[in-house]
């Protein structure tokens, strides 16, 4: 991987939780093993910060009270919006 | 039917025309004389009069009218209130047809002499039928290939409003310390009404893009309650959808044909708030801080040790220097020790030279004392030169020498010696002294 593919694949957002913690077990387990020199441990930390802080945003979106809806009021709504004004 | 072509042919050349109240006397007699069977079916539209009780029989694929006299009702042997709307029940009896009259309406039934609600055995054969007909179909593989996000933001549920199952997921999920958005499709879960009401709930919520997975569940119940999550067209309809369905209908031991097509079949609604929400939020966020705490260390780690290493680096330059500086010092101490000496040693030989010079100088002030001690010497040195050995050696003697150079005086001293020497004044000869044994 040269430095331009690292950087893209660093900035790239994750498709999905799952994807992004898969991700990032396979950087801690490249940090943990000790072989990374010193740029690409700098590089997977900042990917790893970018993961986290991701996860974590997934996490937030439903940690904040179980919201309950029901299926028939969504319909009328989005019935009544969808009426010719 | 028998027909009897009592008329002449008229108009479209059929026969008849016939009066009405004999045709439907013999199609009266027509249908009794077909074979009786049983029906089995779900129970709808109970009714009673004083005569007899009459209620539609159907199933996913038709319906057929069905009225049993009272007194075979009551022969039957059923509970009160066991024929009922939504009930599974097995009739016997054959087709029959009311030709009605002046004022009364011509009626046709299926004529149950006997009823009974259907056993787990009528059901279970029902049901083995169908579930190996949508098996060879490949309707029970579609959702499973479907992908299931571990931590979807909505999710639909399909179930009744006031049942308990509903209660049990909700507290399922937030023991999973999910606070996603629950879509609740209520419908009713037991009678002729459920299954297309599942099934329309079920779409409904599939075709919400926000919904990542949908729910449907029911609490415990016999066979026969739970008789609509077999539904065929319930089951096709869950097998055909984009969305991942988690199927919780009854207990452990009930296995309905929703299950099968659906993506994960799950034992207790609690089960199904686990499979729906497969991440444990709380435990992925006490994961999560410990990746943060180990990326935290792995950064730090890496800069730390190495600034230290290169510190030590950059310190070894430093180092090095000072070590050559110390060598450096010492050389020119040793230098300049040296240099005092080799003064101190030039000034003791100038000493000395002056000390030689002075005394020469005093010698050629002493003048013709000088001169007689100069005489004396050489002769001194004539008479000493009489006596060397080289002298000797010149006029013919021989010097024995032992192996080390010594001088060898005896014949006691050559014959302890393995090898001599004999020097003349013009070089040496190595011997060897022979022993005289006998002496």
């Amino acid at each position: 991987m040269d430095e331009s593919e690292r950087d893209l694949s660093v900035m790239t957002q994750p498709d999905s939780y799952e994807a992004a913690v898969e991700r990032l077990e396979e950087i801690i387990d490249r940090l943990d093993s000790g072989q990374a020199g010193l740029r690409e441990t700098l590089d997977l930390c900042k990917e790893g910060r970018e993961l986290v802080k991701y996860c974590a945003a997934e996490l937030d979106e439903v940690g904040e009270g179980l919201k309950e809806l029901r299926l028939d009021d969504l319909a009328a709504k989005l019935e009544v919006g969808s009426e010719p004004s | 039917m028998d027909q009897q072509p009592a008329q002449k042919q008229v108009g479209t050349g059929l026969p008849g025309p016939y009066s009405v109240g004999r045709y439907a006397g013999k199609l009266q007699e027509w249908m009794r004389e077909r074979a009786r069977v049983q029906l089995i079916g779900e129970v709808t539209g109970v009714g009673r009069s004083k005569v007899q009780a009459y209620f539609e029989l159907r199933d996913a694929d038709g319906a057929i009218p069905c009225a049993i006299w009272l007194n075979d009702l009551e022969r039957a042997g059923l509970s009160d209130g066991a024929l009922r709307d939504g009930a599974e029940v097995v009739i016997s009896g054959g087709l029959d047809y009311y030709p009605g009259g002046g004022q009364a309406s011509p009626n046709f039934c299926f004529r149950a002499t006997h009823v009974r609600l259907a056993g787990e055995g009528d059901l279970i054969a029902r049901l083995e039928a169908l579930r190996k007909q949508l098996r060879a179909e490949g309707l029970f593989e579609l959702q499973k290939q479907l992908h299931r996000p571990r931590l979807p933001k909505a999710i639909g549920v399909v179930t009744a409003e006031t049942g308990a199952a509903r209660r049990d997921l909700l507290a399922g999920l937030q023991r999973r310390g999910w606070g996603g958005s629950v879509i609740w499709g209520f419908a009713p879960v037991q009678d002729r009404h459920a299954a297309p009401a599942i099934g329309r709930a079920v779409q409904d919520l599939a075709a919400r893009p926000e919904v990542e997975a949908i729910v449907v569940t029911r609490g415990g119940g016999s066979l026969a309650d739970l008789w609509a999550f077999c539904d065929e067209t319930l089951c096709r309809t869950v097998a055909m959808l984009r969305v991942p369905v988690v199927s919780a209908v009854g207990h452990e031991r009930d296995k309905t044909l929703i299950d099968d097509v659906a993506a994960v079949a799950c034992s207790t609604p609690t089960h199904a708030a686990e499979a729906a929400v497969p991440l444990d939020c709380i435990a992925a966020r006490e994961s999560l801080e410990r990746c943060a705490v180990s990326l935290r260390r792995a950064g730090e780690g890496a800069v730390g040790t190495r600034s230290r290493h290169l510190g030590a680096l950059a310190r070894g330059p430093a180092r090095a220097l000072q070590r050559e500086r110390g060598k450096l010092n010492q050389k020119i101490r040793e230098i300049r020790a040296a240099s005092e000496r080799g003064l101190a040693e030039r000034a003791a030989s100038q000493k000395r030279i002056g000390s030689v010079v002075l005394e020469r100088a005093r010698n050629r002030a002493a003048g013709a004392d000088m001169e007689k001690r100069q005489a004396a010497l050489r002769r001194a040195m004539v008479a000493l030169r009489a006596h060397e050995p080289e002298r000797t050696l010149e006029r013919g003697y021989a010097l024995v020498e032992g192996e080390g150079g010594e001088p060898l005086g005896s014949a006691a001293e050559v014959s302890a010696e393995e090898r001599i020497s004999l020097r003349f004044s013009d070089g040496r000869v190595r011997a060897r002294p022979e022993r005289d044994d006998a002496a």
